[in-house]
C-alpha cells in the first residue's frame, strides 16, 4: 500500500516537475561526481538492511522516506540480523552473484570484517563526506570501505526504583549481592570488556595484550548470575521486572524510557565504551544499482537526514552543527565535546576485529562455565 | 472360430491398449529397476545431505585468517584441536548430552501413559480430547511456545502471581537449566506420544486380558506384556526425542537466559558472531557424530530389530 502511494505521488511529481527540476530542488545533496554521461537508470527499489523497532523507524523517517521523495526510488528495509546477513553477502560476492541487499547498516566492527574481506565498495567519492567529522572515517582502513554515520555509548542502564540513594556511579555496582540474578549483559559481552578492564583494576593501554583484569572482573560478575541477551531482551527484562541493571546502548534505554518503562542511565566513573555504526555497499551490484546505493549513503550523510535520523536514535552524528535532542542535552551518553569524549573508552575497530574471536571465547567460557 | 474383437467389452479393449502402451514404454526387463526408481527421491535427498556434509567437512579443515576474514587454503586439524580441548565446548557438549538424556527419560515417562490412555480408552470424547491436545501444539511453533513460557513463568507471570497470593516472594523460574529442560520436555511430548501410540495400538488388548485371567496383576501385565511389546515404539520415540533435544537451538536460547547454551547455540555463535565458519563446521560435524553414535549405541543395546522393521506381522 505504501509503495503504491509513493509511486502515485512520484508519478504525479514527475509529470508536474520533470526530472531536471528535481535536481534543482534537492539533488545537490545527492549527486556523485559524474562518472556517467547520463544519470544511470533508477532501480524500482533499493534494499537496505536495518535493525528493527525504533532503529528502522528512525532511518525511515530521516533517510529512506526523504530519499524516496527526492529520487522516486522506493526503499525496502531488510530486518535480517547484521550477523546473519553477513555470510549471505560474503557467499554472494564469492560466487559472483548479486548480493541480497544494496546497503548494509552495520556495526563498524562487523563492517570492518567485510572490508578486510574486500566485499565492500569504496565510498571515498561521496560528496557529503567533505562535510563530516573525523568520526566518519573508519580507523585502520584505507579509504572509505565503510562510512561511519554516528557514535553510541554502552551505558549502565538501571531501574531508578532499585537505587533509592541515587544513581550508580561505578560498574562495581554489578557485584552488589542485592543484584544477584538481576543483571543483564550482551550475550557476546560486547560493550562490557573495556569498562570491565578498568573496573577490574587494569589499564586501557594493556588492551589487547593483557586483559586479565577484565576477565577477573567478568568472572566476579558471573557469580551474580547475569542474564545474557540482545537489545530486545533488555527492554523486555526491564519491563517485566526481571532486571535492575544492564550494560546496553543508550538508544535502547531511551526507547524503553519513552515507552513508559522506569529506566535511567549513567556513564560510570570507569568510563563506557564508545563505538560507531556505519553504512556500506556490497560489491557485485549492477552498475546502476551501485550508483543509487551510493547516492543513498551520500544522502544519509546530509545534515538534514542526520538530524532527523539521529534525533530518533538519540545519538551524535558525523556532521557538524547537529542539534542534540532536548532530552539528551548535557547527557554524557550523547558526547559532543572533547571533555565528553574523555569520559568514554574508544578502541579501534581493527584491534576489536582482530581480537573479537578470542574475547568472545573467553567471555563465553566464563559465562557458560 | 475366433470371436470378433468387437465381441469384447470396450473397457477390455482400452485396458489392452494401455497395457500395450505400458509394455512399449516400460518393457518387462526394466522391472528390476522399479524399487530403485521408488527410492530415487530419498536417494536424491540423502545425496544432497551427503554433499552438504562433504562441504562442511572441507570447511572444518580450514582456519579463519582474521586479517582478511577468508578461510585458509591449506588443510589443518586446528579447529578439531580447539573443539576438543577448549573447556567452553566441553561444557556445552556435556550440558547438551546430559540435558537430552534427561529430557528423553522424562518425556518417555510422561508420553507412555498418555499414549496408552489415548489408545485404550473406550470413551470417544476422551480420545478426541487427547488427540486435540496432542496435535494443538504442532500448530504453535517452538519459538512461540518458548515465549509463552516466558509469560507464564516470568517474575510477573501467572505462576509467580499465584505464589504472591499465598505470600511467597517471586521466584526465578526462568533462565536456568531446569527451565530449558522443562521447555524441551513440553516441546518433545507430542512427538513421543505420536511415536509410541502405533506400537501400543498394535498390542492386542486380549493379551492383557489373558494375562489378567491367568492371575497377573496390572503391574505384572505392564512389566511382562505391555512394556516388552511396546518397546519398538518407545525406542523410536526415544531416538526422535534424544536427537531433537541434542540439536535444539531455540529453547536454550530463549529459556536459558544466555548462559545455558547447547551445541547448536555454540555452532550459531561461530557462524554468525565470530564469522569462523571453520570452527562452526567442526562443531556441526562433531554434533552429527555424537548424535549418530548415540543412535548406534541404542541399536547395539536393543538389537537391530528394535523398531520391528525386520519382523513379519502375523
Amino acid at each position: 500500500m505504501t509503495d503504491k502511494l509513493l509511486t502515485a505521488r512520484l508519478t504525479r511529481r514527475r509529470v508536474l516537475q520533470g526530472a531536471s527540476a528535481l535536481g534543482a530542488v534537492g539533488f545537490s545533496s545527492l549527486s556523485l561526481p559524474r562518472a556517467f554521461a547520463q544519470e544511470p537508470a533508477k532501480p524500482r527499489e533499493l534494499i537496505v538492511r536495518a535493525w528493527g523497532g525504533s532503529w528502522v523507524d528512525s532511518l525511515k523517517a530521516g533517510v529512506s522516506d526523504p530519499f524516496t521523495a527526492e529520487t522516486g526510488i522506493a526503499i525496502r528495509h531488510d530486518l535480517t540480523e547484521d550477523n546473519e546477513i553477513q555470510p549471505k553477502i560474503w557467499a554472494a560476492v564469492a560466487q559472483g552473484r548479486t548480493p541480497p541487499i544494496h546497503v548494509n547498516w552495520d556495526t563498524t566492527v562487523n563492517a570492518t570484517k567485510s572490508a578486510l574481506r574486500s566485499v565492500t565498495e569504496d565510498l571515498s567519492d561521496l560528496p557529503n563526506l567533505q562535510n563530516t567529522t573525523e568520526l566518519a572515517k573508519p580507523v585502520g582502513l584505507d579509504g572509505y570501505p565503510i562510512v561511519n554515520t554516528y557514535g553510541y555509548v554502552y551505558v549502565l542502564a538501571y531501574r531508578p526504583g532499585a537505587f533509592p540513594d541515587g544513581p550508580p556511579t561505578s560498574w562495581k555496582v554489578l557485584l552488589e549481592p542485592r543484584f544477584k540474578g538481576r543483571i543483564a549483559l550482551y550475550n557476546d559481552g560486547i560493550g562490557f570488556h573495556f569498562p570491565a578492564q578498568v573496573a577490574g583494576g587494569g589499564k586501557l593501554e594493556d588492551i589487547p595484550d593483557n586483559m586479565q583484569a577484565a576477565w577477573d572482573f567478568i568472572a566476579e560478575v558471573k557469580k551474580q548470575q547475569p542474564l545474557l541477551g540482545e537489545d530486545p531482551d533488555f527492554t523486555t527484562w526491564f519491563q517485566k521486572g526481571e532486571i535492575d541493571v544492564a550494560c546496553t546502548i543508550s538508544t535502547n534505554a531511551r526507547e524503553a524510557q519513552k515507552n513508559g518503562i522506569d529506566i535511567a542511565w549513567v556513564v560510570p566513573e570507569e568510563g563506557a565504551k564508545f563505538d560507531t555504526d556505519g553504512l556500506w555497499v556490497p560489491k557485485g551490484l549492477p552498475e546502476n544499482e551501485l550508483y543509487w546505493a551510493k547516492q543513498y549513503v551520500n544522502f544519509a550523510l546530509s545534515k538534514e537526514a542526520q538530524q532527523v535520523w539521529l534525533d530518533g536514535l538519540g545519538l551524535p552524528g558525523v556532521v557538524p552543527g547537529l542539534e542534540p535532542p532536548a532530552d539528551l542535552a548535557d547527557d554524557p551518553a550523547y558526547p559532543t565535546t572533547g571533555e565528553d569524549f574523555n569520559k568514554l573508552i574508544r578502541i579501534s575497530s581493527k584491534v576489536q576485529v582482530e581480537n573479537e574471536s578470542d574475547w568472545f571465547a573467553k567471555f563465553k567460557a566464563i559465562m557458560q562455565g | 472360430m475366433r470371436a470378433a474383437r468387437t465381441a469384447y467389452p470396450l473397457t477390455w479393449r482400452i485396458m489392452d491398449a494401455l497395457e500395450a502402451f505400458a509394455a512399449a514404454v516400460w518393457p518387462a526387463r526394466f522391472d528390476r529397476a522399479i524399487p530403485w526408481l521408488m527410492l530415487a527421491p530419498a536417494l536424491l535427498l540423502v545425496g544432497l545431505l551427503v554433499l552438504g556434509l562433504i562441504q562442511i567437512a572441507d570447511t572444518s579443515l580450514r582456519t579463519l585468517d582474521t586479517s582478511t576474514f577468508l578461510m585458509s587454503e591449506e588443510y589443518t586439524l586446528a579447529n578439531y584441536n580447539r573443539a576438543l580441548t577448549e573447556s567452553l565446548f566441553a561444557t556445552v557438549a556435556m550440558r547438551s548430552l546430559v540435558g537430552s538424556l534427561i529430557v528423553t527419560v522424562i518425556t518417555l515417562i510422561l508420553a507412555f501413559p498418555y499414549a496408552y490412555m489415548m489408545v485404550r480408552t473406550s470413551s470417544a470424547i476422551l480420545r478426541k480430547l487427547l488427540l486435540i491436545a496432542l496435535f494443538l501444539p504442532f500448530f504453535i511453533g517452538q519459538v512461540v511456545r518458548a515465549y509463552g513460557w516466558l509469560i507464564i513463568l516470568g517474575n510477573q507471570g501467572i505462576v509467580n502471581e499465584a505464589f504472591g497470593l499465598i505470600g511467597i516472594e517471586p521466584l526465578r523460574l526462568l533462565y536456568n537449566y531446569p527451565a530449558v529442560l522443562f521447555g524441551l520436555v513440553q516441546y518433545m511430548l507430542p512427538f513421543a506420544v505420536l511415536m509410541a501410540a502405533p506400537a501400543l495400538t498394535a498390542i492386542s488388548e486380549e493379551l492383557e486380558l489373558a494375562a489378567g485371567s491367568l492371575g497377573a496383576d496390572w503391574v505384572r501385565t505392564f512389566a511382562y506384556i505391555v512394556l516388552p511389546l511396546a518397546r519398538p515404539g518407545l525406542i523410536g520415540a526415544g531416538i526422535v526425542v534424544l536427537t531433537l533435544s541434542l540439536t535444539d537451538f531455540a529453547m536454550p536460547a530463549i529459556l536459558g537466559g544466555g548462559s545455558q547454551d547447547f551445541i547448536a547455540n555454540a555452532i550459531y555463535d561461530q557462524f554468525f558472531r565470530t564469522s569462523d565458519q571453520g570452527l562452526g563446521s567442526t562443531l556441526a560435524l562433531l554434533l552429527v557424530a555424537i548424535g549418530s553414535l548415540l543412535v548406534g549405541l541404542l541399536f547395539t543395546l536393543f538389537g537391530a530389530g528394535t523398531l520391528a522393521m525386520n519382523k513379519v506381522r502375523r
